[in-house]
């Protein structure tokens, strides 16, 4: 109350340093710092090319598409385990259905979408009317989607259908102009439908959390969800429809996951759901709830592809080097969480 | 038709486990009036607003609202229907700044996007009128709890409601605030809306209210108009006692050559609370005043361990102990009652059985499990000797009233037997009924040999029950004195200017 006459509209400065968006700095900025030492070390064999950087996208563009999902559940509060096991059936339910049922891909897919967002709002009616734990219904519902990935066949299917293929391979390559005329950039860069699957989902999503009441409904519950249900917030629907939400997210991976290797297998993305929950945590985004936004998980994806760069272009070190790093940015993120967090709660006005 | 009322509500009657929580009560309330509702802690008040406000659902009885019958739902359905609440814990969402708090689940839209720029422009036009000029668009976490009240009432009363309840709205606010509220209220009142309002202050409801209904034990006793009733007589029909009966209190008997159970020298720590010494006597109620921040809670801290002492030293029956944290307190036989009970005291999933057991167990280490049997008699004891309101020892604390969770964790150290009892404003936010009661027992907890610091901001409580008082005024300890003679004039003039204000005291 001391601030009555003190306080008024927040500076530029203030708004910049909000503290929810530290963590989206912290994000960018590490992401720069790696950045930058891949391009003094490897500079020289194409590190800095425009070809590498769009590949951090189309490498990861799957996981990107669902962290969008899963920030959105993230906020909530809750969590989603299935992610990754929805995935994995759409690709199962895709190669089955064209392969062996000579079913047209689009109908498969279609097919895919009624699962996945059935199965999503099932869990978010479980949680929220049945009072279980996200944790465990999501882990149900990963059960039960590997399940059925298994059942459906437990060896690798390949994906061949003329629709797929030209949908897998459709490409706009950058080009620029030389002498009058347009010619490829060298090395090659393109971007594919997964590029634009992504960026797209990352848009809405964003649009979605600060534009709509439904988004910001999403951040009341995860403040504080019995507050929400007393400021008349429409609790149950907004959770019921995230996980619906989330599920639309997995499949549209999922197909995504299939263009990239057409082929569908029971045991795809084993542990998927952890890399899109730590991108969005990376990117600011609190397992706590009511914090999160869609450009820290944009970063968040491309922080985590970054890694898998760099020991690409070193040649040496072994791949399971990105996961210890990634461990160890995730532990220093979290710590950097619940420090913002404490400083905040200490400081009132 | 002409009806003067805008609601009524008829025979309305709540079954709880165990127990009637409303039975047949009636409540009306005109427009463009304050109407207070009043009872002790457990007398129904907060259950007839949450039938209300469509949280919980009347077994039996009619409300209406405009000549309407209605039953509400749920909360958000309550506020469809005009009844807009400011509930006591504040209800919203850190995360969200000031202005979505304001707005939250109404944003002013355009072109299907939300407004943001209205919702702000709107919110700080708002927060103006309650005087606030305050940047609406920092998250509502960075401001105190009154302001954050103030935001609470702020989104209440842009509702539109034709009732707004607010529900110890007060409690949290210094007295500008509370004169900024009433004036609020005011206008509120003249612009015709119905205000339904609950506080354990009755000087408030004196200023504010045009009438009052009373509730006891689920029963209605009365609806007055505020000139029906003087203060005594109002307090008379909540508690169902005379004042007298009430406030009929002796300090407690200090035998003058008493040991001194508990000394603390020169304890401090640097930059919180530096060099405070006290001496307690067995069997004493020491009573510790000062303004909120003036280190009493932190002194309590520091002889409870929890805060460990940088300086000085505390001697338990005369000989020197180390205490460095909670467990080598209780071992010394010290219990401390924190003051935020929702935060530090209370496990509100646990039985009132198991939250009793709790500190006692802890004393006698794991190893040594208290017998159900055991758990049952100590609670049933305790809940008798308390008047604890519940049907049996297993109803969840969460479930109780705040005096009733305030006598539970009460129970829970004096099951302990300890030999001192620090209790942190262990009356705060309970009715006049529950305070006395609470007050009672330090007093016997005294005569029983035991010895008692008491940290109360209601200067009336401590010189009522202490022995000695202890001054606290920025970190330090200013004054020592007697509790048998002094006014609170005294005591605020300790407060305002210090030490010096003492000699005038004595002199």
């Amino acid at each position: 109350m001391a601030n009555k006459t003190s306080s008024k509209r927040q500076t530029f400065w203030n708004k910049v340093f909000n503290p929810n968006f530290i963590m989206v700095y912290a994000a960018i900025l590490i992401f720069l710092i790696i950045y930058a030492f891949g391009a003094i070390m490897y500079g020289n064999v194409g590190f800095t090319t425009l070809r590498t950087f769009i590949n951090m996208f189309l490498d990861n563009s799957y996981y990107g598409i669902s962290a969008v999902g899963m920030t959105m559940v993230l906020i909530t509060g809750g969590i989603d385990l299935s992610v990754a096991a929805v995935a994995s059936l759409t690709g199962m339910i895709i190669a089955y259905g064209t392969g062996v049922m000579g079913i047209h891909p689009a109908i498969c897919i279609l097919f895919s979408f009624v699962v996945g967002i059935g199965l999503g709002l099932l869990m978010g009616a479980t949680i929220h009317y049945l009072n279980v734990p996200p944790f465990i219904t999501t882990l149900t519902g990963m059960f039960l989607a590997r399940g059925v990935c298994s059942l459906i066949s437990r060896e690798s299917l390949t994906i061949s259908h003329p629709w797929i293929d030209s949908l897998a391979s459709w490409k706009i390559y950058f080009k620029h102009y030389v002498d009058g005329e347009w010619v490829k950039v060298k090395p090659i860069a393109f971007i594919n439908l997964n590029f634009i699957l992504f960026i797209a989902m990352i848009l809405i999503g964003f649009f979605i959390l600060q534009r709509t009441r439904f988004g910001r409904n999403i951040y009341a519950i995860g403040g504080n969800e019995q507050s929400a249900k007393l400021m008349g917030l429409p609790v149950g629907k907004t959770k019921v429809l995230v996980y619906g939400f989330n599920g639309f997210c997995s499949v549209l991976a999922g197909v995504a996951y299939a263009l990239y290797v057409k082929s569908g297998w029971n045991l795809s993305l084993q542990g998927g759901e952890l890399e899109a929950i730590s991108s969005a945590v990376i990117g600011g985004t609190l397992l706590t709830g009511g914090v999160g936004n869609m450009l820290g998980t944009l970063v968040g994806v491309l922080l985590k592809s970054v890694i898998p760069t760099l020991i690409t272009f070193n040649g040496n070190l072994l791949s399971w080097w990105g996961k210890i790093a990634t461990g160890v940015l995730l532990l220093i993120f979290i710590s950097i969480q619940t420090f913002i967090t404490n400083y905040t709660a200490r400081k009132k006005i | 038709m002409a009806n003067e009322y805008i609601l009524e509500m008829k025979q309305i009657e709540i079954q709880f486990p165990g127990v009637k929580a409303l039975d047949k009560v009636d409540f009306n309330l005109k427009a463009g009036e304050v109407h207070s509702l009043l009872g002790e802690n457990g007398a129904g008040k907060s259950t007839l607003i949450k039938c209300l406000t469509g949280v919980n659902h009347k077994d039996a009885g009619q409300i209406i609202l405009d000549g309407k019958e209605i039953t509400p739902t749920s909360p958000q359905d309550a506020i469809s229907m005009g009844i807009s609440t400011v509930f006591q814990e504040i209800n919203l969402c850190p995360n969200l700044t000031v202005a979505e708090n304001i707005f939250a689940g109404r944003q002013p839209m355009k072109h299907g996007q939300v407004n943001w720029k209205e919702i702000n422009k709107r919110a700080e036009e708002l927060m103006l009128r309650f005087h606030m000029d305050i940047d609406v668009t920092r998250p509502l976490y960075v401001y105190s709890t009154a302001i954050q009240q103030m935001v609470s009432i702020a989104r209440a009363v842009d509702i539109q409601a034709k009732i707004l309840i607010l529900d110890e709205p007060t409690s949290s606010l210094d007295d500008n605030e509370v004169k900024l509220l009433f004036e609020v209220m005011r206008e509120l009142k003249a612009e015709g809306m119905g205000i339904i309002f609950i506080t354990h202050f009755l000087d408030q409801i004196y200023q504010i209210s045009d009438r009052m209904t009373i509730l006891r034990n689920g029963h209605l006793i009365g609806s007055y108009n505020i000139d029906e009733l003087s203060k005594v007589e109002l307090v008379t029909k909540m508690v169902g006692k005379d004042m007298d009966t009430i406030f009929n209190l002796k300090r407690a008997n200090v035998d003058p050559d008493a040991p001194y159970m508990l000394t603390a020298s020169h304890i401090g720590i640097k930059g919180s609370v530096e060099d405070v010494s006290i001496n307690l006597k067995k069997g004493e109620l020491m009573g510790f005043a000062g303004l909120l921040g003036s280190g009493r809670t932190e002194t309590a801290e520091m002889l409870f361990g929890v805060k460990g002492t940088e300086t000085g030293e505390i001697k338990k029956n005369e000989q020197t102990v180390n205490i460095r944290q909670p467990h080598d307190a209780i071992a010394n036989k010290i219990a401390f009652c924190p003051e935020d009970r929702k935060r530090d005291g209370i496990i509100g999933d646990l039985t009132i059985r198991e939250n009793i057991a709790l500190a006692l167990q802890a004393r006698r280490g794991f190893m040594h499990p208290i017998s159900r049997k055991e758990q049952d008699e100590l609670s049933d004891k305790y809940i008798k000797a308390l008047g604890i309101a519940t049907p049996d020892a297993e109803k969840k604390i969460g479930e109780l009233s705040g005096g009733n969770q305030q006598k539970v964790i009460l129970a829970r150290w004096m099951a302990t037997n300890p030999d001192v009892l620090i209790l942190d404003e262990p009356t705060r936010g309970i009715d006049v009924g529950a305070k006395a009661e609470i007050q009672r027992l330090m007093l016997e907890m005294c005569d029983e040999g035991q010895s008692v610091i008491f940290i109360s901001s209601e200067l009336d409580e401590i010189i009522r029950c202490s022995n000695r008082i202890e001054i606290m005024r920025d970190r330090r300890k200013v004054a020592e004195i007697n509790g048998e003679n002094c006014t609170q004039q005294d005591i605020l003039n300790i407060i305002a200017e210090g030490a010096s204000a003492l000699e005038e005291v004595k002199a």
